[in-house]
């Protein structure tokens, strides 16, 4: 076939595909898929999120369990959302505890109704170094949250996290205003520093948490005496507010932003789906018009296999066979392809023979053709748009086949795939903790793939099947 | 009339193909075997070099089967082919596709024996690939435009890029031809080649068939149920009833003086459209349809249909093709009476 032949046959099925809604709804997501696989580092809103999805510290300072940040539009109270800040406001001050002092200011506007979840300050810093870190609060009150002293630093990162780092010292801040009943009767541990710090002071500050909007200053002091010689130096001060919700898509109890997740996983579901209905349709293709041509004993023996084939349930075997291997991408596609193939032979082996009593392939075997070339030149090319459509509808089957491997925990551990963030929220009991964010997007993008493969398959199904079809 | 020897490019002896149809296992078990369709029953002719021999019967009488035997489409139950004093019967694959380098075929219907997806360029192209003729691709066109001249289709470049749907049923049927010109083979099976074809052009495809034949010097075996086409076709014919021939001859001689009683009927069968005949429709002397080949009549088979049975048609044995002279041949006991 020329060039273009090809491209006058490609131009006629375009035309009748443009026909064909749904055709052109999956047309449409999945371009749009392919174009998110390409250019994927300008939809990760984090860096490197494919090598370190399982990586604990490299999310340590998302918050836990986190909504979507869009559930605030809903929400009666508003949740902080995720901010950060760079950049400090840097002043030389006398400091009446520490003398002379090089101050490092962060402003942040508070304006939620609850407060956000941590507060972290990160920095890199040599030689030795001592912080002295407090907040200004609207209200005139100053919280002491701490300090740091490191010795022999030499470029390490430094991190200050409110959350574990503060707790003492935010309690010394309720003792102030709180009386001694309600902290007796209140349980020290239950009690969140970022709470106390963005809530009006009061007697019954415990009880009965108002929140406090405005401006705070996040203040941290290292004395000047410190910094003077050059060799103690402190670089890239860094102020994390870690909101209650985040993110498109909120996080996990492992603290991943589920978004990155989703994104970084099209890409195995496309190409887990691509390849094994590709590979598996065409072996199955080629097994049914062999049965058909050859017919008799081969016949016979072939369909025997395919039956055994066709009779073993798949989950179970793939199960046992991911406990015996380590668990990898090509061993559950390779294993899916033994399973998978025989989903066209039936339906070829009954075309194929059909095809096979044409006259033209009579004319052909008396032409002297060779048995192959009456399969490849004659048989197959009229199947071909069977197979492509085909291929297109057993793409879902394939990523819902992974899913379900992968939320039964044998997936591969060095990917992303949708069906193993089920698996860890399934594990987590995201159900019974009301975690929806964790559970219906990749599930919805799960049957959103299968949908488009499905679409472009009835599609290609209408335009392409030889039956409807007439010459 | 006797054949010489050194005359004959295919000759067949006591040819037969019997269908064995599917038995399931309770069947084989039990012993109760199905009937054996017997559609070529012992047949033997011999075609000489260069002429067009005919194979004349109704539908279901084998002749179909006769011309997929020759091509070795189907092998054979029992008997011999002989194709220039070669045994051709049980070949290897490698004598097979050197056999049909030299015999060809023409099928019946010439929109069916073309791929659809082929254009008529790939379709000629198709035996120069499959019988690794050396040149590449120009020569082969120089070849195809040759072939595609040889059968008078004008201009040959105009109709090579075209597909099969695309010509008429007589355009059709000169490509089929053209494509089994291009190998130069020495005979030419023709299964009905004219039988789809529209009558105005009929005989412009047999003009051309004759046409080739006369340059080329071919061999046509040209399988019909139409006597008329036949008589101006065909050298010599055979009639063929239920898997055997019941007669043989010159045409001429046997349209024109016709032994047996089935060959008879056909003829008498044939429409003449002369003024006042027109509206009658013929009462054919022979009633019926032809028995079916799985349940052949003990005897002589014509018996159940023939006009002019006798119960020792049925009784005896069945007659063998006998020389009434001249090279023709007959299979009726009673033909003298009748």
């Amino acid at each position: 076939m020329s060039m273009k032949d090809f491209t006058y046959r490609l131009g006629e099925f375009w035309a009748d595909f443009r026909k064909e809604t749904s055709g052109l709804i999956g047309l449409g997501i999945l371009a749009l898929c392919v174009v998110v696989v390409l250019a994927e580092p300008l939809f990760l809103p984090y860096s490197d999120v494919n090598g370190n999805w399982r990586n604990i510290s490299y999310w340590e300072d998302n918050p836990q369990a986190a909504p979507p940040a869009w559930t605030n539009l809903f929400a009666k109270e508003k949740s902080a959302t995720t901010s950060r800040y760079k950049s400090p406001v840097v002043t030389d001050e006398d400091d009446p505890e520490f003398g002379a002092v090089r101050v490092y200011t962060f402003k942040y506007g508070y304006k939620f109704d609850k407060a956000p979840l941590d507060i972290i300050l990160r920095a890199k810093g040599t030689g030795m170094l001592f912080m002295n870190i407090s907040i200004e609060r609207p209200d005139g009150e100053s919280v002491f949250l701490g300090q740091v002293y490191q010795d022999g630093l030499d470029g390490d990162p430094i991190r200050f996290a409110v959350e574990t780092d503060a707790r003492s010292a935010v309690y010394e801040f309720i003792r102030n205003f709180a009386s001694d009943e309600a902290i007796s009767n209140s349980d020290s541990s239950n009690v969140k520093p970022t709470d106390i710090i963005f809530s009006k002071a009061g007697e019954n500050m415990l009880s009965a948490r108002e929140p406090l909007k405005g401006e705070y200053l996040v203040r941290i002091k290292i004395p000047a005496s410190i910094l003077e010689d050059g060799t103690n130096t402190i670089e890239d001060l860094r102020l994390l507010v870690t909101g209650r919700v985040s993110g498109v898509l909120g996080t996990d109890t492992a603290k991943r932003d589920l978004y990155s997740g989703i994104i970084a996983g099209l890409k195995w579901a496309l190409f887990i789906g691509l390849v094994t209905s590709v590979i598996s349709v065409l072996v199955g293709v080629m097994y049914g018009i062999i049965c058909a041509y050859f017919g008799g004993l081969t016949d016979t023996l072939m369909s025997f296999v395919f039956e055994v084939f066709v009779s073993m349930p798949m989950l179970p075997i793939l199960i046992v066979l991911s406990a015996i291997f380590k668990p990898s991408i090509w061993i559950i596609i390779g294993s899916m392809i033994v399973f998978y193939w025989v989903g066209p032979v039936k339906t070829v082996r009954s075309m194929a023979l059909q095809i096979k009593e044409e006259t033209y392939i009579e004319a052909a075997k008396a032409l002297g053709s060779g048995k192959w070339r009456i399969i490849f030149k004659h048989m197959a090319p009229l199947l071909l748009p069977y197979s492509f459509a085909n291929m297109a509808l057993s793409v879902p089957g394939a990523i819902v086949a992974e899913s379900s491997l992968s939320l039964l925990g044998l997936g591969d551990p060095s990917i992303i795939t949708w069906g193993q963030i089920l698996h860890d929220a399934q594990l987590s009991g995201a159900t019974l903790n009301g975690l929806w964010w964790w559970i219906v997007p990749p599930g919805l993008f799960i049957a959103l793939m299968g949908m488009t493969f499905a679409f472009l398959g009835f599609a290609m199904d209408k335009i392409l099947h030889p039956k409807l079809r007439t010459r | 009339m006797s054949i010489d020897k050194n005359d004959v490019i295919l000759e067949i002896k006591d040819l037969k193909k019997h269908f064995a149809p599917h038995q399931s296992l309770a069947q084989t078990l039990t012993g109760k075997n199905r009937k054996v369709v017997k559609a070529v029953d012992g047949i033997s002719f011999a075609i000489r070099r260069g002429e067009i021999f005919g194979l004349i019967g109704e539908s279901g009488s084998g002749k179909t089967t006769t011309g997929k035997l020759v091509m070795k489409l189907i092998d054979p139950t029992s008997g011999t082919i002989e194709f220039n004093g070669e045994d051709v019967t049980k070949t290897d694959k490698e004598r097979t596709k050197a056999y049909r380098r030299q015999v060809q075929m023409i099928f019946q219907d010439p929109y069916a024996s073309m791929n659809p997806r082929f254009k008529i360029k790939d379709v000629l192209e198709e035996p120069l690939i499959i019988h690794k003729i050396p040149g590449g691709h120009v020569e082969h066109e120089e070849m195809i435009v040759k072939a595609l001249t040889e059968v008078k289709l004008n201009p040959p470049e105009e109709f090579m890029g075209r597909y099969p749907h695309m010509l008429s049923g007589g355009q059709r049927q000169r490509v089929a031809t053209a494509r089994t010109l291009i190998l130069n083979p020495l005979m030419l099976v023709a299964d009905e080649p004219v039988s789809m074809i529209d009558l105005s052009t009929r005989a412009e495809i047999l003009h051309m068939m004759k046409d080739v034949q006369r340059d080329l010097g071919l061999t046509y075996l040209y399988i019909t149920h139409d006597l008329s086409t036949a008589r101006y076709f065909t050298d010599r014919i055979a009639v063929m009833y239920l898997g055997r021939i019941v007669e043989m001859g010159d045409a001429d001689d046997v349209i024109d003086h016709p032994l047996h009683p089935y060959t008879k009927a056909l003829i008498d069968a044939v429409p003449e459209p002369e003024t006042g005949k027109v509206d009658v429709i013929k009462e054919l002397p022979i009633s019926g349809e032809i028995p079916s080949p799985a349940n052949i009549p003990p005897g002589c088979r014509f018996h159940t249909r023939c006009p002019y049975a006798k119960p020792e048609c049925s009784a005896e044995a069945e007659p063998e093709l006998i020389d009434v002279g001249n090279g023709h041949y007959q299979a009726c006991r009673r033909y003298k009476e009748i």
